[in-house]
């Protein structure tokens, strides 16, 4: 029954009997919604993933929105609404956050631990897309704790993986395939990242980039969807504008190209010394007995303590402070200073095993680098044109792309921040510098580099993006078969390929169709005594497939299949052979590509 | 259908509730989240505000008290919770700048001017910035002055743009770019409301610090006009007048100050010197040709006496400036006509009283440029040959 189904109410009936009226209207209302809610869930899988996408990006905009005002809310309650607390709080607030933090982690949400993005990673790709609902809350509430009371820690990391955990949860409790569940967790994690970020484009490109790993259609449209709501949502509830102020970006002439080049080897090399750094310092300390976990967290907030008594700009993301930075606002030495500072307080807050992102470190670094080298150029060939808050911002780029090692991601992200592509030269030469840098010295990024640390591997999606494929131009062979023409006599290919044993005789019919005619087949042929009968008339056993010197050799695996070989032939010209692949050749050009 | 699909394995599944159950949960769910999302955000939105009003109020309550460095750090602590409020970051930047970080407020005003480039406070600030950069800083100073001249105000433009124009000739004049500092003065009294007489003041005593001697006259007596007892501009006006060799005008300006505005030494000095060359100079209007020939022959006698005297300091060393020659070649002529030149053949024969004082003249000019300027009577004699010099060019 529904709603427009109902009697109207006769004209001089009293409103009096509210109950009795409503009782109806409830029960209809009930049921439109059930039966609403069941033709949305009784369309197709895909079509709900879609639609699932969007309320996926409502969710993680909201959950979004809710932890940046519970950082900000612990802020202000615990460090106080100044910029430069009292010393007493400033020691005092990051030690008991610390020690709140690691009773937490230990005794409530031992799954909250790490950034985020390797945890989302190792739902998908081990937990079938599983996040437990309790990771969420727990993510949510240690890292408001840890970031609000001063760690040097972003929040950025931790929404991907509420976005995560938030859109597995609805996958799961609306029993979607388990294929879906899996694929609904990046779309979750973009979702995320999108609204802590304001930037889609780059939070959807980032999760392809390194959690994904492949551009693939069933699931872009859904992470777009899922980026694009989240974003919105957050836009509703926070405002439109950036993270930061973004001031005006001026590249003048190419020549200055090289300015950003020196930008790119000292960001490339001081993400190489951060990473080195995490790299071997944080297995050490887990090899460190299992009391000090309970007080590693309070050890480095009562470090940045101190670093914050003389440098509070240190503490916490630092948004506000790159926004500084993006505006010439600090001279180069302490632009520089604060960068050192913020590299030793970010790694100690993360090694100290406290939740927390790496992104929003990763661009106060980079912000603090870019505006150093800047100011020095500026001061030292005052004929650059660059602003020294355009180094800044490409600075911040060079650094995500050293660092994280999403040298797409980098590019676009300042794009996006930036709204102009007045600076796409200066950002792609100098982000390629750093990461070839850091690609050379490193070479395991830091996502891989973490997850074998805590002893599960986990896809590498930069060894994948570098992987050569192998073709069948590897592995075909050129010498190996005779082509017969339709009209040849049997007899005459029998004597003419007498002297050639073992090789492949193909006869080439129509363009693209071609026939692979077996010996014992061809001597039957050229048994008839009139000596009539030709080529073509060999039974075939199926239509042969062909092949292309550019297929991967996973495209030759299932073309061969059953057949003893399979002609390669020209793309310019179907009846052209270009050589032959068996099984035999493929498995050869596998084993000679191993590295072994 | 995606109802018959398996889950996950390690996922726990409700058996109990239906998909659809599920589903409209989720959106009662979301409906509630967003209400609560709405209320949070309402209250974040309203407490940065109130932060960033408070720690503003902070700000301006220790700039106007004289602590500009507590005004920079709450105007800090402002702009966090509103970063992208323009009048905050203005703030700032004056609190910078009155902190002697003049790069920072630089950094923060260009930012605010390239955001609106036409803001006469902004530019004002910028302005203000580069007068204190010294010479170096010279040429943005006019710039960035005659843009906050020309720039948009909110509030009462005419009177801001007078004020900025004033400030721009003090700048001038303290950095003696006097070619500029004219034409701003000068279009700055043109600009001054007749009605505002403080700004005429203003305006007169700049053309004062100008030299421009006539127009800084013209002023005061306009003034002087409303207000006929103004200190002010009776001092002006007698100085102005005292500038122009018109004695007897700034005589009676100084006569009309009251006697505790004359003990300023500068007054005083002029009042002296105006005396005396009204009691000397011989060429007074109205004066009977008694007089004429009793003021010449004082005047040949000082100026015999100083001519003699500075002839024996100097012990016929020649000045670079002026030969010794022209001061002994006056001094003598002065002695050869010394039997024409006295009180009673000038009374007899007034047509001698020109070549008499000329010769004066001659004596004094070479004094003066042989031994320094006179003081006393002489003085007032150089004035006199000075003025008559003037006339008669």
């Amino acid at each position: 029954m529904s709603l427009t189904s109902l009697p109207p109410l006769p004209p001089d009936t009293q409103p009096e009997p509210i109950p009795q009226s409503s009782r109806p209207s409830i029960r209809s209302l009930w049921a439109t919604c059930r039966s609403w809610s069941s033709r949305i869930l009784s369309l197709r899988e895909d079509q709900l993933f879609m639609f699932l996408a969007v309320l996926i990006g409502i969710f993680s905009g909201l959950a979004v929105v809710c932890f940046r005002i519970a950082i900000e809310w612990v802020h202000l309650v615990t460090l106080g609404s100044s910029m430069s607390p009292p010393v007493p709080r400033v020691l005092v607030v990051p030690v008991v956050g610390g020690l709140i933090v690691a009773l937490l982690v230990i005794y409530a949400f031992p799954a909250a631990r790490g950034s985020g993005v390797n945890q989302t990673k190792a739902a998908v790709y081990i937990s079938n897309g599983y996040i437990p609902f309790n990771t969420v809350t727990g993510k949510f509430v240690i890292c408001a704790l840890g970031i609000g009371t001063g760690q040097s820690l972003g929040p950025e990391d931790p929404s991907l993986q509420i976005g995560a955990g938030i859109a597995s949860l609805l996958g799961r409790r609306l029993n979607l395939s388990q294929e879906k569940v899996r694929l609904i967790a990046p779309v979750g994690a973009a979702a995320g990242l999108a609204a802590a970020f304001n930037a889609p484009i780059s939070s959807v490109i980032f999760v392809i980039e390194e959690v994904i790993g492949t551009w693939s259609a069933g699931v872009l449209g859904a992470i777009v969807l899922a980026a694009v709501s989240a974003v919105i949502t957050m836009r509703i509830f926070m405002g439109s504008e950036s993270l930061f102020r973004v001031p005006p970006v001026r590249v003048a002439n190419a020549g200055e190209l090289l300015a950003y080049v020196v930008l790119g080897v000292i960001g490339g090399g001081a993400s190489l010394a951060f990473l080195k750094w995490l790299a071997y310092a944080r297995p050490r300390i887990q090899k460190w007995p299992n009391w000090t976990r309970y007080c590693q967290p309070a050890a480095a907030g009562l470090v940045i303590g101190f670093i914050g008594i003389r440098f509070p700009q240190v503490m916490g993301a630092g948004y506000s402070v790159i926004d500084q930075a993006l505006h010439g606002q600090f001279s180069w030495k302490l632009l520089l200073v604060l960068a050192a500072l913020k590299i030793f307080a970010t790694g100690i807050s993360f090694l100290s095993g406290t939740p927390g992102g790496m992104f929003a470190p990763t661009l106060f670094i980079g912000a603090m680098l870019g505006g150093a080298v800047g100011s020095f150029e500026h001061h030292f060939f005052p004929s650059l044109t660059g602003t020294v808050g355009t180094y800044a911002l490409v600075g911040m780029g060079v650094f995500f792309a050293g660092f994280l090692r999403t040298p797409i991601t980098s590019v676009f992200m300042v794009i996006e921040l930036t709204g102009s592509y007045t600076a796409i030269l200066p950002i792609m030469t100098a982000n390629l510098v750093a990461y070839f840098i850091s690609r050379t010295y490193q070479k395991v990024p830091l996502f891989d580099l973490l997850a074998r640390q805590d002893g599960f591997v986990l896809p590498s999606i930069e060894e994948q993006r570098e992987q050569v494929p192998l073709t069948v131009e590897v592995a075909m062979k050129t010498d190996s078969s005779v082509v017969a023409l339709p009209d040849e006599l049997a007899a005459d290919l029998a004597r003419r390929t007498e002297e050639q044993k073992d090789a492949l005789i193909l006869v080439r019919m129509n363009p693209g169709q071609w026939l692979l005619l077996d010996r014992d087949e061809l001597r039957r042929l050229a048994a008839d005594g009139a000596m009539t009968t030709k080529a073509a008339e060999a039974k075939p056993r199926g239509p042969l497939p062909i092949l292309f010197r550019d297929q991967s050799l996973e495209d030759a695996l299932h073309a061969v299949g059953d057949w003893p070989a399979v002609p390669v032939v020209s793309r310019a010209d179907l009846s052209e052979l270009e050589g032959v692949v068996t099984l035999a050749d493929i498995l050869r050009a596998f084993r000679n590509a191993s590295p072994e | 259908m995606a109802s018959s699909t398996s889950t996950t394995s390690n996922a726990v599944i409700p058996k109990k509730y239906s998909r659809e159950i599920v589903f409209l949960a989720t959106l009662l769910l979301l409906l509630v989240f967003v209400i609560f999302t709405a209320f949070a955000a309402r209250m974040y939105h309203k407490k940065y505000h109130v932060l960033g009003d408070e720690w503003f109020a902070r700000g301006e309550q220790d700039f106007h008290s004289g602590n500009a460095a507590a005004a920079l750090s709450d105007y800090r602590n402002a702009l966090l919770y509103s970063p992208g409020n323009t009048n905050f970051q203005f703030h700032l930047a004056k609190a910078l700048a009155a902190n002697g970080r003049n790069d920072e407020a630089r950094a923060y005003l260009v930012t605010l001017l390239s955001d609106s480039p036409g803001s006469g406070e902004t530019n004002l600030e910028l302005a203000r910035i580069a007068a204190h950069g010294g010479p170096k800083m010279m040429p943005d100073a006019l710039r960035y002055y005659h843009a906050a001249i020309y720039g948009v105000w909110d509030t009462d433009p005419i009177a801001m743009r007078w004020q900025v124009r004033n400030e721009f000739c003090e700048y001038l004049l303290d950095n003696n770019a006097m070619n500029q500092a004219e034409a701003e003065i000068i279009a700055l009294a043109d600009n001054t409301n007749p009605e505002d007489f403080g700004g005429q003041k203003t305006a007169a005593n700049l053309l004062l610090r100008a030299r421009m001697w006539s127009r800084a006259l013209q002023e005061f007596q306009t003034l002087l006009s409303h207000d006929p007892h103004d200190e002010d501009g009776l001092a002006g006006a007698a100085t102005a007048a005292f500038q122009l060799g018109q004695y007897p005008e700034a005589e009676e300006y100084l006569q009309r100050l009251p006697r505790e505005k004359l003990a300023d030494p500068e007054l005083a000095r002029m009042h002296e010197v105006s005396r005396s060359v009204l009691s000397l100079n011989p060429f007074e209007p109205g004066l009977s040709t008694d007089e004429k020939a009793k003021r010449t022959a004082k005047a040949i006698v000082l100026a015999e006496a100083r001519a003699t005297a500075c002839e024996r300091q100097n012990g016929g060393t020649p000045s670079p400036r002026v030969p010794a020659s022209s001061l002994t070649s006056a001094l003598a002529t002065s002695n050869q006509n010394a039997a024409d030149w006295t009180e009673r053949n000038l009374r007899k024969y007034p047509e001698r009283i020109d070549p008499a004082m000329s010769s004066v003249f001659e004596m004094e000019d070479a004094a003066a440029g042989l031994c320094g300027e006179p003081q006393g009577s002489d003085y007032a004699l150089w004035l006199i040959t000075r003025s008559r010099a003037g006339n008669s060019k």
